[in-house]
């Protein structure tokens, strides 16, 4: 058996300075969303507003490729981001997405089972799912054909591979900004 | 119409996939708005477009993807790059500051991005990078390894 694991929230903090919303450029504050009755934006936001149209168009598609109606299950997303956050380091993606999945799939056996190292034990879809997630991640990607056929075996059709590959590689990209530009904790 | 993951991938309009991305029209018009965010965005922070083809060509060849290699390639002598970014894009060391810094930080972060601490966000910064430059710099990394990454699990699903 198992134990449940504790993930408690962390905090992001960025190693450079922050856009402050008094000195912001209008392209800025445009992407950061300020409005008179928003002025309250997140360090992480403030962060990556130094290049407001890049920050702009990767939340679009990050948006897209997360939450879109239809496809594959919000939870296996979920785990897609979940491997790749473990691969690249990403702590804070890590805890974030290890959450959404245990709150999305109404039980934290998978997550749990991943802290704990017991990839092992993850039925055959998930174990499928974790595996491409991982060997996708890594530079050069490791993933195979069998990889593939192993996603097909369980069911998946091309549109959810399709989606679930858009989910791994979304967090190549958000680890390499979350991980790289700061670090998180347990303090606020 | 055809975009860059399409050639990346081998894709053209009479295979099945190319349809089947098409079901997902966010994921194709986000991914190609994104590509042009950081490799000709209207506001370059200093990065210009040569240095930012020269990284994206480095950082294919460093996830084996020989197809956005040579199309990167390609994009670069278009501009008529000069030797040190001919160098930078073809995977040397030996480069001048700040292109020297640069090609280590997205070399590191493409291959070990567990490994990245602030001490890098400093070097950086000794390098003479600004903050908006910091961060445009780690959005077009991460673009490639996200780019890349599509393109691979894309080719395995069509030859699978």
């Amino acid at each position: 058996m198992i134990p449940s694991v504790n993930l408690k929230p962390l905090h992001w903090h960025p190693y450079i300075a922050p856009v402050e919303v008094e000195e912001a450029t209008p392209a800025q504050l445009d992407a950061m969303k300020v409005t008179p009755s928003n002025k309250k934006i997140s360090e992480y936001v403030r962060t990556l507003a130094h290049d407001p149209d890049s920050y702009v168009a990767r939340t679009v598609l990050f948006n897209a490729i997360m939450y879109v109606d239809g496809g594959l299950d919000r939870a296996d997303r979920e785990l897609g981001a979940l491997g790749a956050s473990i691969v690249n380091g990403c702590k804070y993606c890590a805890v974030v997405h290890a959450r959404r999945h245990a709150q999305l799939a109404e039980s934290d056996a998978v997550v749990s089972a991943i802290y704990f190292n017991r990839a092992d034990v993850l039925g055959e879809r998930d174990a499928a799912i974790y595996r491409f997630a991982r060997r996708l991640s890594v530079t050069p990607s490791e993933a195979s054909v069998e990889d593939m056929a192993t996603l097909r075996a369980v069911g998946m059709n091309d549109q959810e591979i399709i989606d679930l590959i858009h989910a791994i590689a979304i967090f190549g990209w958000a680890n390499r900004l979350m991980h790289v530009l700061g670090h998180a904790d347990l303090h606020k | 119409m055809s975009d860059a993951i399409d050639h990346a991938v081998g894709l053209n309009a009479e295979d099945a996939l190319y349809g089947t991305r098409r079901l997902r029209p966010e994921f194709v018009d986000g991914a190609e708005q994104c590509r042009i965010s950081v490799l000709a965005p209207n506001d370059d922070q200093g990065l210009a477009p040569d240095v930012r083809l020269a990284l994206a060509q480095r950082m294919a060849q460093l996830n084996n993807d020989a197809a956005l290699q040579q199309d990167y390639q390609t994009q670069l002598a278009a501009l008529q790059p000069s030797e040190a970014l001919l160098a930078l894009a073809a995977g040397a060391a030996d480069l001048p500051e700040p292109l020297a810094t640069i090609a280590r930080h997205a070399d590191l972060i493409t291959q070990q991005p567990m490994h990245a601490t602030e001490q890098h966000i400093r070097l950086l910064e000794q390098a003479g990078l600004s903050n908006p430059q910091i961060v445009a710099l780690s959005e077009l990394i991460a673009f490639i390894n996200f780019q890349t990454r599509v393109a691979a699990g894309l080719r395995l699903l069509r030859s699978a």
